[in-house]
């Protein structure tokens, strides 16, 4: 392990040229305490001495590994959300939370700015990417039982996560401040309005005033660029950490256990990594057996298996929003006119369900029902524990939990559906295809 | 009986040990309170004592500028002054649904939102709203132009004399 020349005490220092000659390599061998791995022991340092790596195990179970068990939901939600902060940040340089001033700063990044349109787009699908990707998630945890024990609050967790991205998504939308952002953004805060006692002053607390206008503008600007970035990101981190804490990804019991009989006698090795010194062990990982040595197992080195798949991921997704971003602009109306709603004024795709419910009755559409079913979300682990079904697709033991799972989601999305495209002037029913 | 149990044992713990007790006690409970009482005093701080928008009182002119009969749609202020003899008052034109504008119709209000509509006293007659158009108070002020508070609401069809 050890690449560098040990010097025997007394000995003369390297001179000066021979310093100079291995500067490259000695920065390097600084900054990257491993070569390319080419053994085990080398595959295991490499992620564990690496900051960004050692996020990882050193170890992964195969069914981590197995695209059509996790389909990479979260890690794409993972990504798109590094992609919005990436272009995020970018936009803020041009962008100016005014009302006089924030719609023609939209004009200047199609007309004057160098990749303007090209960023906004990127920051428009990834966010609306992000949405539909984390909720995507959420069904793929639950339909696989993945909430239960032990990873009932990294759920919980999630279930914060996703009102954490919706609140994320509703706060970017006023921004851009043209008739599609105004009325969106008037339809959805009058939806809070609606919850009892606190609804009218949490509106009023969100907008800054009565209405929207200048204050509503930037006080969801300040939620859309400091605080909801920095609440997702220290959550997101939580999410990752218990991740490993609760063990790897969920995988069903039958894929645990070692699976080759164990040789009678193991044959441990030991490599002396420094002499004269004591190891410890430093940390606990919950599992069901202790290994010690080669003992045959379903796991496979992180490095590098494991960060190839994610990789695989990450450029699927880049491909995916670069081809969007280059083939769809990403909308922008009239600038805001107050005396002119438009008909219908729509909330944001994901809020159109609510809108379809409120439709039908103001608090049970707009309050009543969103709140139950996230109520319902957050309890899921702890009203269900039952410990079978975990780590398979649509488990026979779970028909009851998933049935009304999937009956909910359906349910939300034919409304948001229906609020999407059903819905005409006086919000009417109307047939998209006339 | 359990009273009995709960003395002994605080005897058995001795004078010095429960004073511990208490007094880890009340630090705790004092560092909890001071946080929660900083987390509220952010809500405080957010929550704007004077809007920069619309004012929510505000003169709109002398009586004789609305004459009897008048339905007169103020859509920046979002109200509407209706004036029939000697008698005024001023409607909410902001749709109880979702808050869009609603604009006069013949037969009162219409939202051109959702298609809620009211009749000419803010009375939901169709449409999704939830609520009639409430009523604010409408009062003279000392230099003769009349004043709308939009934070007051009175009661619909209780009228201001001129």
């Amino acid at each position: 392990m050890s690449d560098t020349t040990t010097h025997k005490a007394g000995a003369k220092p390297p001179g000066l040229l021979t310093n100079l000659l291995e500067l490259p390599a000695n920065v390097w061998n600084s900054v990257f305490r491993n070569r390319l791995p080419e053994d085990d022991l080398g595959r295991s340092s490499t992620s564990f001495t690496n900051f960004f790596l050692h996020i990882h195990p050193v170890k992964v179970h195969q069914n981590t590994l197995r695209p059509l068990y996790t389909l990479g939901l979260g890690l794409m939600s993972f990504f798109l959300f590094f992609v919005l902060v990436v272009t995020g940040v970018l936009l803020m340089f041009y962008y100016v939370p005014s009302t006089t001033q924030a719609y023609d700063r939209m004009l200047d990044l199609r007309g004057s700015v160098a990749f303007g349109t090209f960023l906004r787009n990127m920051h428009r699908w990834s966010a609306h990417g992000m949405v539909a990707m984390v909720f995507l998630h959420m069904c793929r945890v639950f339909l696989t039982g993945s909430y239960k024990k032990p990873r009932e609050f990294n759920w919980v967790i999630g279930v914060v996560l996703l009102l954490v991205t919706l609140g994320l998504s509703f706060t970017g939308y006023l921004l851009p401040w043209d008739q599609l952002a105004f009325w969106a953004i008037t339809v959805g805060t009058s939806i809070a309005g609606y919850a009892p006692l606190v609804g009218q002053q949490m509106k009023f607390l969100l907008l800054g005033d009565t209405t929207v206008g200048q204050e509503a503008l930037l006080r969801f600007y300040v939620l859309h660029v400091a605080v909801l970035p920095v609440v997702a990101t220290l959550l997101i981190a939580i999410h990752f950490w218990r991740i490993r804490k609760d063990g790897g990804l969920s995988r069903p019991d039958d894929a645990a256990p070692i699976t080759a009989a164990a040789p009678a006698a193991l044959s441990v090795r030991a490599v002396p990594l420094a002499k004269d010194k004591v190891f410890g062990l430093q940390g606990f990982v919950r599992s069901t057996t202790a290994k010690f040595g080669n003992v045959p197992d379903r796991t496979v080195f992180t490095w590098p298996n494991l960060l190839i798949a994610e990789l695989f991921v990450f450029v699927l997704i880049l491909a995916v929003i670069l081809v969007l971003a280059l083939a769809f602009n990403a909308p922008l109306e009239q600038p805001v006119n107050v005396m002119h709603p438009p008909n219908p004024a729509k909330a944001p795709w994901y809020f159109l369900g609510l809108q379809e419910m409120v439709s039908y009755s103001a608090f049970w559409g707009g309050i009543g029902v969103p709140t139950v079913f996230v109520l319902l979300l957050l309890a899921a682990p702890y009203l269900d524990r039952k410990p079978g079904g975990v780590g398979v697709w649509f488990a026979r033991e779970r028909f009851l939990a998933n049935t009304l799972f999937v009956t909910i989601v359906v349910l939300n999305i034919v409304f948001m559906i229906i609020g999407t495209f059903f819905r005409g002037p006086n919000w009417e029913f109307v047939s998209p295809w006339r | 009986m359990a009273m009995a149990t709960k003395a002994a044992a605080r005897t058995e713990a001795g004078g010095a040990m429960s004073r511990r007790k208490l007094l880890g006690w009340l630090s705790g409970v004092s560092l909890f309170g001071s946080a929660v009482l900083s987390a509220f005093s952010n809500f405080v701080f957010i929550k704007p004592r004077a809007t920069y928008g619309q004012p929510q009182r505000f003169s709109i002119g002398k009586p004789e500028e609305f004459p009897s009969g008048a339905r007169i749609a103020m859509e920046q202020k979002r109200v509407c002054v209706v004036r029939e003899g000697n008698k005024v008052a001023a409607i909410s034109t902001t749709c109880t649904h979702l808050g869009c504008i609603v604009g006069l119709s013949d037969t009162g209000f219409a939202c051109p939102c959702h298609g809620s509509r009211f009749d000419t006293d803010g009375t939901v007659t169709g449409g999704p709203a939830p609520k009639p158009l409430p009523w604010f108070k409408v009062s003279l002020a000392p230099n003769g132009e009349l004043e709308i508070d939009k934070d007051t609401q009175v009661e619909p069809g209780s009228y201001f004399t001129v």
